[in-house]
C-alpha cells in the first residue's frame, strides 16, 4: 500500500530520510509543534493482512517474504548489502514502520555504565549524555509504545511503571526462572512493546508466537501502528516509494533537501531547511558518503573521518535446551519471556570488558528457520531421525539468548561498494565487520553461563551456535555524537558538527552500544533531540 | 488450491513421491510423505508459498535415477546443495502443513491463545529473591 504526497513538493521545513521508529517519533512530535514535516520513505505500508503468521504457509514464508536479511527477502524496497568482508548479516526493514514491522518488540533501557564506559572500564569512550538525561525520555517511549512489564528490576536505578502488566511467562519463562533461581543468577519479566490487552492503537496479544515475521494481529508496536497513522492524520507528509539517492547542499555547505526516485523511476528534489536522518546505522552513512560536494569532499558531515566507521552489531549467540517436559514452547509472544542482566556489567576477573544481556524467546514450529540440511549426513537428519528429531524437540526447546556488546573499532565500517547498486542504480553500502578478542572471550564465557543455566533448568539435551551469523539487527556506532568534532559525527543533540541543518536521529547517533535492544534508546534520543530542535528553533541556522 | 497446482505433471508428482519417502518415511508412528498426500496437495501449497524455490525443486526431479530413489537423494545431496535445500525444505515444510501430521506431533500450529490474567503470582516468590539480592548495576558517575 502507498501513500502519495498530495500536495506541491513546495519545500518543507524538516526532511525526514526514513520511516522507522527514529523517524516516526520525531515526525509526530515536530509536526504536532507546527513544523511542515515530509518524510521520504523507500518502502510502502504493509497491511496486517499481508502477514503470514496466522497461515499454515507461515514457517516456509518465513524464510522468503518476511526473512530480515534484505539480501534474502529481495523485496522491490530492499537495497543489497555488500557482506562478505563481515562475520554477521545486517538485518533490516524497508517500509513504513522500518524494522520494528519484523522485530521483537524488546523494549530494554541501555544501562547508567553504558554511557559511561570510558569513565567506568577504561576502554572506549562517554557518551556526551547520562543516563539519567534519557530517562524521562525512555518512560515516555514506554508509555508511547505500550509496554508491559514490572517494575522494580533490580538491573536498573529506576522503578517508573509501565503501562500494561507483563505478559504471560508461560512454561519456558518459568522453566527457565527456575534454573536462574536455583543459580542465584538476576532474572526479571521481560519488557516489551507488546501488550496482553488493547491498547491505543494496538491490539491484544493473542500470543500466536510470530513476531518476527510481522503482526498479523496488529498488537505488536510497530511504529506504522503506534506513531504513523496518528502524524499522518496531524499534517505529517509520509511519501513511499520515495528512494533518497543524496543529500543536496549550496554553497555555504548547508543542507538544502534531497534527490530522491519516485516510484516510477522519475528523480525529484524535496527542499528542506532541516534534513534528519533516520535510515538506519547503515542508510545513513551510505547516503551521507554519498552527498559529496566542494564544500563536503569526503561526504557530507564527515570531516571527522568518522562517518561510517565504529559499526557495532551486537554479535548473537545461543544455548538452546531440549526438555522432557512440554513446554508449548510454540507459544508467544516472540517478544521474549523473561530477561537476564546478570552478566551485563564489567566484571574484571572474567578477562574481558563489558557483557551481554540473555533473553528466553519461543522456538516457532518444527521447521523453523532451518535450512535444508545439506550440510548434514542424510541419515542423521532425514528418514526415521526426521521424525524422532521432530518430536523430541516441538514444543520442548527453548533458546537463552545472548546478545553481546562490541566496543566501537573505527575498523568497523561502512563503505559505499565499487559494484553493486540497488534497483534504481544508486551505489550500495558494504560493510565491514569483525569481532575483537574481548567479543570472543564475552560471548565464549556467556555461553558456558548459558548451558549452566539449562543444566540448572533440567534440560536433556543443550546444543550452542557460538555466532550466528544472521543476528544484525542492531545496527549502530556510524555517525556517533561526542562534544569534539574531530572525534565525533553529531554534537550531544544530535546535530551534524559541520553541517548546522542536518541531524541523525537513528542509531547511528550510538558512541558504545551496551547490550540492550536498542530501539528503546533510539526513540528516546529521537524524542530528546526532536525537542532541542523545537525549543531552539529560533536559533536553527537555515539556507536561505 | 493455489496458483501452482498444475506446475507439476503426473509424471513428475509420481517421481518426488518416490523420492520425499526417502526422506520423510513412514516410521516412529508417523505417516510417510506420501501417505498424507505431499506429492499430491501438500507440495503445491509450498511452491505456491516459496515459488523462489521451483527452478531448483524442478532440477531435482530431473537428477539422478528415475528407479532408484534413494540413489537420486544421496547424488543431488552430495553434488548440488542448493538444489538439495530446494527439493528438502519443500518436502518438511509441505509435510508439516498437514493437519494430521501436527496433531500426531503435538503441534497445534501458530494458534490463538488470548491472555487471560497473568501468571506473576505463580513465580512471585523466584522474584522475591532476585530482589532480595539487591541491585546489580553500577550507577553513573558524578564529577
Amino acid at each position: 500500500m502507498a501513500t502519495e504526497d498530495t500536495k506541491d513538493s513546495a519545500k518543507a521545513d524538516i526532511l525526514i530520510v526514513g520511516a522507522g521508529p527514529s523517524s516516526a517519533f520525531a515526525a509526530l512530535e515536530l509536526t504536532k509543534a507546527g513544523f511542515d514535516v515530509v518524510v521520504l520513505e523507500q518502502g510502502d505500508w504493509t497491511l496486517r493482512s499481508e502477514f503470514a503468521g496466522a497461515t499454515p504457509e507461515w514457517e516456509l514464508k518465513a524464510q522468503k517474504n518476511w526473512h530480515p536479511n534484505p539480501n534474502r527477502r529481495a523485496r522491490p524496497a530492499d537495497y543489497p548489502i555488500e557482506t562478505s568482508d563481515s562475520d554477521v548479516n545486517p538485518l533490516m526493514f524497508s517500509g513504513v514502520g522500518g524494522s520494528s514491522i519484523l522485530y521483537a518488540a524488546h523494549w530494554v533501557r541501555m544501562l547508567p555504565s553504558d554511557f559511561q564506559v570510558r569513565t567506568m572500564d577504561g576502554i572506549a569512550d562517554d557518551w556526551p549524555i547520562t543516563y539519567e538525561d534519557l530517562a524521562p525520555y525512555y518512560a515516555r517511549t514506554e508509555i508511547a509504545m505500550g509496554v508491559s512489564g514490572l517494575a522494580g528490576d533490580t538491573s536498573y536505578p529506576d522503578e517508573s511503571p509501565y503501562p500494561n502488566p507483563p505478559m504471560p511467562l508461560g512454561r519456558i519463562g518459568r522453566k527457565a526462572a527456575e534454573g536462574m533461581d536455583k543459580l542465584g543468577w538476576h532474572w526479571w519479566p521481560a519488557p516489551q512493546a507488546i501488550s496482553g490487552r488493547k491498547y491505543r492503537h494496538m491490539e491484544a496479544c493473542v500470543r500466536r508466537g510470530t513476531c518476527l515475521t510481522g503482526c498479523p494481529e496488529g498488537a505488536k508496536g510497530s511504529v506504522d501502528i503506534t506513531h504513523w497513522t496518528d502524524a499522518v492524520a496531524s499534517g505529517t507528509r509520509l511519501v513511499t516509494g520515495a528512494r533518497v539517492r543524496e543529500i543536496t547542499t549550496n554553497t555555504k555547505g548547508l543542507a538544502t533537501g534531497a534527490v530522491y526516485v519516485d516510484r516510477s523511476g522519475v528523480e525529484r528534489h524535496q527542499q528542506a531547511d532541516v534534513v534528519i536522518m533516520c535510515a538506519n546505522g547503515i542508510g545513513t552513512p551510505r547516503l551521507l558518503q554519498l552527498s559529496t560536494s566542494a564544500v563536503h569532499p569526503n561526504g557530507l558531515g564527515n570531516s571527522s573521518g568518522l562517518l561510517g566507521r565504529n559499526l557495532m552489531m551486537h554479535p548473537y549467540a545461543a544455548a538452546s535446551g531440549v526438555y522432557e517436559d512440554d513446554l508449548e514452547s510454540y507459544v508467544g509472544p516472540s517478544g521474549h519471556a523473561i530477561q537476564t542482566l546478570e552478566f551485563y556489567e564489567t566484571n574484571l576477573d572474567r578477562g574481558f570488558v563489558r557483557g551481554a544481556k540473555w533473553q528466553v524467546m519461543p522456538s516457532g514450529g518444527p521447521l523453523g528457520l532451518r535450512a535444508g540440511y545439506s550440510d548434514s549426513a542424510l541419515d542423521d537428519v532425514w528418514g526415521d531421525n526426521f521424525h524422532r528429531r521432530i518430536k523430541k524437540v516441538t514444543g520442548h526447546t527453548f533458546e537463552w539468548g545472548i546478545t553481546a556488546e562490541d566496543l566501537p573499532d573505527v575498523e568497523n565500517r561502512v563503505v559505499i561498494d565499487a559494484n553493486l547498486t540497488d534497483s534504481d542504480g544508486i551505489p550500495s553500502p558494504k560493510i565491514i565487520y569483525k569481532s575483537s578478542e574481548n567479543t570472543q572471550k564475552l560471548m565464549d564465557f556467556n555461553l558456558a553461563r548459558a548451558v549452566e543455566a539449562h543444566q540448572a533448568s533440567g534440560a536433556a539435551e543443550i546444543h550452542v551456535t557460538p555466532l550466528m551469523r544472521d543476528c544484525g539487527w542492531h545496527i549502530m556506532g556510524t555517525a556517533r555524537m561526542g562534544r569534539d568534532s574531530s572525534t565525533s559525527v553529531i554534537n550531544e543533540w544530535n546535530q551534524s558538527h559541520d553541517v548546522p541543518n542536518l541531524y541523525v536521529f537513528d542509531a547511528s547517533a550510538f558512541v558504545t552500544c551496551g547490550s540492550a535492544n536498542p530501539t528503546a534508546t533510539i526513540t528516546a534520543l529521537s524524542l530528546r533531540a526532536a525537542e532541542h530542535l523545537i525549543a531552539e528553533r529560533r536559533n536553527q541556522e537555515i539556507p536561505v | 488450491m493455489s496458483e501452482n497446482a498444475t506446475v507439476l505433471t503426473e509424471a513428475e508428482r509420481a517421481l518426488y513421491g518416490t523420492r520425499a519417502d526417502v526422506l520423510i518415511p513412514g516410521a516412529e508412528g508417523m505417516p510417510s510423505a506420501t501417505q498424507i498426500g505431499t506429492h499430491t496437495y501438500w507440495i503445491d501449497l509450498a511452491l505456491a508459498a516459496r515459488p523462489d524455490l521451483l527452478a531448483d525443486f524442478k532440477a531435482s526431479l530431473a537428477l539422478g535415477s528415475a528407479d532408484d530413489p534413494a540413489a537420486a537423494i544421496n547424488e543431488i545431496h552430495s553434488t548440488q546443495p542448493a538444489v538439495f535445500d530446494a527439493f528438502s525444505v519443500l518436502t518438511s515444510g509441505a509435510y508439516l502443513m498437514c493437519p494430521e501430521v501436527k496433531a500426531l506431533i503435538g503441534y497445534p500450529g501458530q494458534e490463538p491463545r488470548p491472555v487471560i490474567g497473568d501468571d506473576v503470582p505463580e513465580y512471585f516468590g523466584m522474584l522475591e529473591r532476585v530482589v532480595e539480592r539487591g541491585p546489580i548495576y553500577r550507577p553513573t558517575v558524578t564529577a
